[in-house]
């Protein structure tokens, strides 16, 4: 699987390609417009500069992401979701292979390191109201020894589900904190990326299978 | 949609840094592999080095500020978005000559961010950094959640008055000291009537909030986030004083205070109305026996063609009057 790494990267590229306009759109609503820009323009950035990623372990593949994403892009897109990425990598570091409970790990450290890099919590629309809810689904999995296809599956599920949910909370966090009960009703941009991305990641993985 | 002249949405960042790079050649250049801006002597021997950042389209800030006395260094980000960690990592290394580098930045979570990580790396690399969050945007949040404040024009208050003070062979202690203590003695506000547009598309962009024709918008951010309240749009002397009642309270400013003032257009708003408004502020001051000890009045940070202005009050003691008052120069700013 590692050495699919770079063309899933490219999955992304083009999924958020295909989603650009839609989340420039939501972001429009409640920052500045351009998610979808900065995004695309992120993770065509981490492929540019790691154009060999053909790693054998898995976590030290997700960090090299996540430390690209994470000092070359700027805005509030690179800390956010490279921190996601280099702490992911951290929790399955050595790994060549991911089991479900893997997963639930890399997963809960991308919740983690968005955490601790944004001082946010889960429910202030964010990122981590779609990340959070995949551990969670992740958590039951494991505890009922479900298989990774229906354990992944369910955690696209539940990081939908998260997303969605955003549309109904007031932003506390970054620039769409300051419109308060004005974020009602719109989704939060960086929720329906990390969603994508996420989406996209599982997607790829399980036709590995 | 809103006109620019430009070529593509893209390429304004670039082509500006290379328009001004070939216009201020004496002063600027810029570093080889990373989008940032340094002044040219820099890094200067026993002086501790500045370093700003942030988003493109406040022009003249904040590369404008490049110069003698002023900024040594500034990462350059996209329209609205902050510079990345390494740009801003690469800034510090630039200007460091020995004796550490203060960033000074305004208070976004992307530049937050962006700058701490930059911070960390400076340090593990055993560069002297400190940085200093300007927050003196009294609209963006009330006085018991002052830290959640946006920084804005106050910023090149900070600027002017940490440039003086390294110039004059300061301790990196004691230029962080005063960007501290201009910080906490600044306070501003401002009104737009119209909004801005990033450049997205061929010759322009969407506005990135709506008014309508007779409205105005107090405590209007320089991203056009939005501020407290919508009205129907008020003559200058009144909006005057609705800017620099909660400015005056919020410090509080008091009689018998010295105060640094600056009225600041936010890009699309003439210099014959910021002097019809300093003129009202100046009988606002006087009538609360405040003395005005030094002016600035023009554009200084603006949010691309916004209508508006904004107004920033600085108490000062001896230290901060001397520091504001030292010459200083730049290809975008001038003071003697």
């Amino acid at each position: 699987m590692a050495s699919k790494i770079v063309s899933i990267l490219q999955e992304i590229v083009k999924v958020l390609e295909e989603k650009k306009a839609e989340l420039n759109r939501l972001d429009a609503n409640l920052g500045d417009g351009d998610h979808g820009r900065t995004v695309v323009n992120a993770f065509r950035n981490v492929i540019e500069q790691n154009k060999d990623l053909e790693y054998k372990d898995l976590g030290d593949a997700l960090q090299k992401i996540g430390r690209t994403l994470a000092f070359s892009t700027g805005a509030a897109t690179g800390p956010l979701f490279g921190s996601a990425f280099i702490e992911a990598g951290k929790r399955v570091q050595g790994k060549e292979k991911l089991t479900l409970r893997d997963w639930k790990n890399a997963l809960s450290g991308a919740v983690e390191g968005v955490k601790k890099r944004g001082k946010a919590e889960v429910g202030d629309k964010t990122m981590l109201d779609t990340l959070y809810p995949a551990v969670k689904a992740l958590e039951q999995s494991v505890d009922k020894n479900e298989s990774l296809k229906e354990g992944l599956l369910k955690a696209i599920e539940a990081a939908k589900r998260g997303m969605e949910s955003t549309k109904d909370l007031i932003s506390r966090r970054g620039r769409s904190s300051r419109l308060g009960e004005r974020t009602i009703g719109h989704i939060d941009p960086g929720a329906a990326s990390s969603y994508y991305i996420l989406q996209t990641i599982i997607k790829n993985c399980l036709e590995e299978e | 949609m809103l006109k620019k002249f430009i070529n593509k949405p893209e390429d304004v960042v670039n082509e500006m840094i290379e328009g001004y790079l070939v216009a201020h050649k004496d002063v600027v250049r810029k570093l080889d592999s990373s989008r940032v801006l340094v002044r040219k002597e820099a890094p200067i021997e026993g002086k501790v080095g500045i370093v700003t950042g942030g988003g493109s389209g406040h022009k003249p800030a904040f590369i404008g500020y490049i110069g003698e006395n002023l900024l040594d260094a500034v990462a350059v980000g996209d329209i609205f978005a902050s510079p990345s960690a390494k740009q801003i990592y690469d800034a510090i290394k630039a200007v460091d000559s020995g004796r550490g580098v203060l960033c000074v930045l305004g208070n976004y979570s992307g530049d937050v961010m962006n700058f701490d990580m930059a911070v960390e790396m400076a340090r593990d690399e055993g560069i002297k950094v400190e940085q200093v969050i300007i927050n003196d945007d009294v609209g963006s949040a009330p006085r018991e959640n002052r830290e959640n404040r946006r920084g804005v024009a106050g910023e090149v208050i900070v600027w002017k008055a940490v440039g003086a003070k390294a110039a004059k062979g300061a301790s990196l202690e004691e230029v962080k000291e005063i960007a501290q203590r201009v910080n906490d003695n600044t306070r501003s506000m401002g009104v737009a009537h119209s909004p801005c547009a990033v450049p997205s598309k061929m010759y322009g962009g969407e506005p990135t909030f709506t008014l309508g024709e007779m409205e105005m918008e107090i405590g209007v951010g320089h991203h056009g986030e939005p501020g407290v309240k919508r009205m129907p749009i008020k003559t200058a002397d009144e909006v005057t004083k609705m800017l620099v009642e909660p400015v005056l309270e919020d410090l509080p400013f008091r009689k018998g205070d010295r105060v640094s003032v600056l009225i600041n257009g936010l890009g699309s708003t003439s210099l014959l109305e910021m002097y019809i408004i300093y003129r009202k502020l100046y009988q606002i001051l006087k009538g609360r026996e405040i003395t005005i000890a030094i002016s600035f009045i023009g554009e200084f940070f603006t949010s691309l063609e916004m209508g508006g202005f904004s107004i920033t009050l600085t108490r000062l003691d001896k230290e901060l009057e001397s520091l504001l008052k030292s010459p200083a120069k730049s290809p975008l700013f001038h003071y003697c």
